[in-house]
């Protein structure tokens, strides 16, 4: 029987899994088919993360340390899983690299991408510079430590976010219909930050319901509309247009309490962009023949098993966002899990 | 032509002509009807501002519009359903003034319950921050100053002079306070209810109890609006309430 585990994507959920199998003693091989290890917060430099506003350097950044600290596991990067033969507990998995190994267990942590938000014309993102996504207002920050309009690089006076974009959408075919969970939250952070930093901008939460669920309700929801000022509209932003005449953006919508549609002026709007399974999960789906929701595509636990982390396939274990939306948090415990679980697959047993 | 969801149409908004002509073709029926636009093009924020600033509007932003406080409401459920303190809450943070204005007829209407300071969940102490509101909505002329607080000042007022009140003085007195046009009796020298310029209600108000009244306590009235019979020993009395109402701070007389 093999007994080395492999992980695939070194996102939260991978580095977790990998961590804990590390420290196991179990040899451990960590593909990750980008160049750096910390998943889409690290890739794609995050600022604040909800919910202990914390820098993704100060939560994923300790797990990345370890598990390349750690001999137990071999991190390779730019590698990709290209094949998988044989079962349970003897897999033999061929890598984009051209190695060959065998494996007793294998976790698939290989997570989601944004939606693209092109994909909803109406909402002009691509047309309008000062329409961006939640993801650029994110890089905004970290990168370039202030806010401004892309079409002129000024403070803009009001800032709209829009709740939901390539979320809760049936318009995009079954795939979409599923709601992004961090969305509201991040609005409510990133709504708190501007204003803590410029008070005279004006925020606005275009939304259909606040979804800041759990003990997010608070710190991401009751704060930034008490504390802070961002305010709360009802009803789902439905068109973006230009006004030539002030420059401006005019958000179009219902508001859904007053039962009238508005066309408010905004200076910069934010699109909270909705997750998809990433085109790893699908691949390595197929590859590992693991069991998908036939709307979403995102990769579904075992039938007869009441564990998240449990696939259809024995020996296979999924963590993280490759599921369906989820926090990074959750994603590291879901990776501790999955590693653990690896672990006393392939039979190993703690020494007296 | 009919108008769909005609409740969502302010009158005020349909232009309709029965007959029209355009380049000499009579397109009566058909293109007659003109309604103009009820899209909302801007926000005025300043006006939250202005309810921050007083002392009542603190709590404002705890509002996230469930309605429990309008579910419990009296006024709401029993009398008029325009009357909605989470909608105006709603509307005074957007600055949705045209839509404040639309309701200034039934915004006083509040019969301070506090059923919705005692229930809301978020802590909003609801009736404070309708107050000010109103209180806002009055100094940008929106709304006329709160009709109920002149009359409790006349009423007052008739306390602290005689020491009673007097139906009869109460309701003519106080008309004529509002300054209504009024026609005056030659006898007494009261504006007459149900004649002049005084509001259809307000007749109506008038005349409902006087018909109903027997004959003589109509006579003690008049008699008691004539002589201005004051409670025995009011001076004094007087007295000590002026310095118990200044020390509250009550009025300054
Ligand atoms: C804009 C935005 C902001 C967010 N902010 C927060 C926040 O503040 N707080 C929070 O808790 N959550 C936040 N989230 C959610 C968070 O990003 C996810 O919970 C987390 O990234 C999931 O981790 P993961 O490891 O499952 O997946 P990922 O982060 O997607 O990592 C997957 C990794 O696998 C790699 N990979 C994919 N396919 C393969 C393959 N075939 N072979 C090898 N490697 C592969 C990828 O390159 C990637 O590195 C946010 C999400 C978005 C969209
Ligand atoms: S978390 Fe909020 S923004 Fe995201 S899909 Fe759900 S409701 Fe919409
Ligand atoms: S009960 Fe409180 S939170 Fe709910 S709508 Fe009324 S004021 Fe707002
Ligand atoms: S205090 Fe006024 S607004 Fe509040 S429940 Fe009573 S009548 Fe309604």
């Amino acid at each position: 029987m093999a007994k080395s585990v492999l992980v695939v994507g070194g996102g939260p959920a991978g580095l977790a899994a990998a961590r804990t199998l590390g420290k196991l003693g179990i040899p451990t091989i960590l593909v990750e088919k980008e160049q750096k290890l910390g998943g889409r917060p690290i890739l794609e430099d995050y600022h604040t993360l909800i919910p202990r506003k914390m820098t993704p350097q100060q939560v994923i950044g300790p797990f990345i340390e370890e598990v390349q600290n750690n001999p137990n596991v071999d991190v390779k990067l730019g590698v990709e899983l290209e094949a998988c033969e044989g079962e349970a507990p003897n897999f033999k998995v061929k890598l984009s690299n051209g190695e060959e190994h065998e494996v007793g267990a294998i976790v698939v942590a290989t997570g989601f991408q944004h939606f693209d938000a092109k994909r909803k014309g109406e909402l002009g993102y691509g047309i309008y510079p000062d329409v961006i996504t939640n993801l650029e207002l994110e890089q905004m920050f970290s990168r370039e430590g202030k806010l401004y309009r892309p079409s002129n690089g000024q403070l803009p006076k009001r800032v709209a976010f829009v709740f939901c974009v390539g979320s809760r959408d049936r318009q995009l075919g079954v795939t979409n219909v599923h709601c992004c969970r961090y969305g509201c939250a991040l609005s409510g952070l990133q709504g708190t930050e501007i204003r803590e930093k410029y008070p005279d901008v004006d925020v606005f939460c275009y939304y259909m319901d606040v979804r800041t669920y759990g003990t997010w309700e608070y710190p991401f929801y009751w704060a930034p509309q008490e504390k802070y000022g961002v305010r709360y509209v009802r009803g789902r932003i439905a068109e973006i247009t230009y006004n030539p005449q002030d420059g401006r953006l005019r958000v179009k919508h219902e508001d859904t309490i007053v039962q009238r549609p508005a066309e408010v002026p905004m200076d910069l709007v934010v699109l909270v962009l909705g997750m998809e399974p990433s085109e790893g999960t699908k691949k390595v789906a197929k590859i590992l023949g693991l069991a998908q929701d036939p709307d979403s595509q995102f990769l579904v636990p075992a039938e007869d098993s009441g564990s998240n982390i449990i696939s259809n396939k024995p020996g296979v274990f999924i963590a993280g966002a490759c599921k369906g939306p989820i926090d990074i948090e959750s994603s590291l415990a879901e990776g501790e899990a999955a590693g653990a679980e690896a672990a006393t697959f392939i039979g190993a047993k703690v020494s007296a | 032509m009919a108008i769909h969801e005609r409740s969502l149409v302010d009158p005020e908004r349909i232009l309709r002509k029965e007959r029209l002509v355009i380049d000499g073709i009579d397109v009566s029926g058909d293109w007659n009807l003109i309604i103009l636009p009820r899209v909302i093009e801007d926000y005025d924020l300043s006006f939250l501002d202005e309810v921050l600033e007083q002392p009542e509007g603190k709590t404002i932003l705890q509002c996230y519009q469930c309605s429990y406080c309008t579910a419990s409401c009296p006024v709401h459920n029993y009398w008029d359903e325009r009357y909605n303190p989470r909608h105006f809450i709603h509307l005074a943070r957007l600055g949705l003034i045209d839509e404040l204005q639309k309701r200034a007829d039934v915004m006083w209407r509040c019969v301070s319950c506090h059923k919705c300071t005692h229930r809301c969940p978020k802590g909003v102490l609801v009736e404070e921050v309708l107050k000010a509101i109103l209180r806002v909505m009055a100094k940008r002329g929106i709304i006329e100053e709160y009709p109920s607080k002149k009359f409790d000042k006349f009423f007052l007022e008739s306390v602290y002079e005689y020491g009673r009140i007097e139906d009869g003085e109460l309701l003519f007195g106080w008309i004529e306070k509002q300054g209504y046009q009024v026609v005056k009796d030659p006898v007494l020298k009261k504006p007459i209810p149900f004649m002049g310029g005084v509001p259809e209600w307000l007749k109506q108000l008038a005349i409902k109890p006087i018909k109903n009244m027997n004959i003589g306590f109509l006579i003690l009235n008049a008699k008691h609006m004539l002589f201005h019979p004051r409670t025995k020993n009011w001076n004094r009395f007087k007295q000590v309430l002026r310095k118990v109402m200044e020390e509250e701070g009550v009025f300054a007389h």
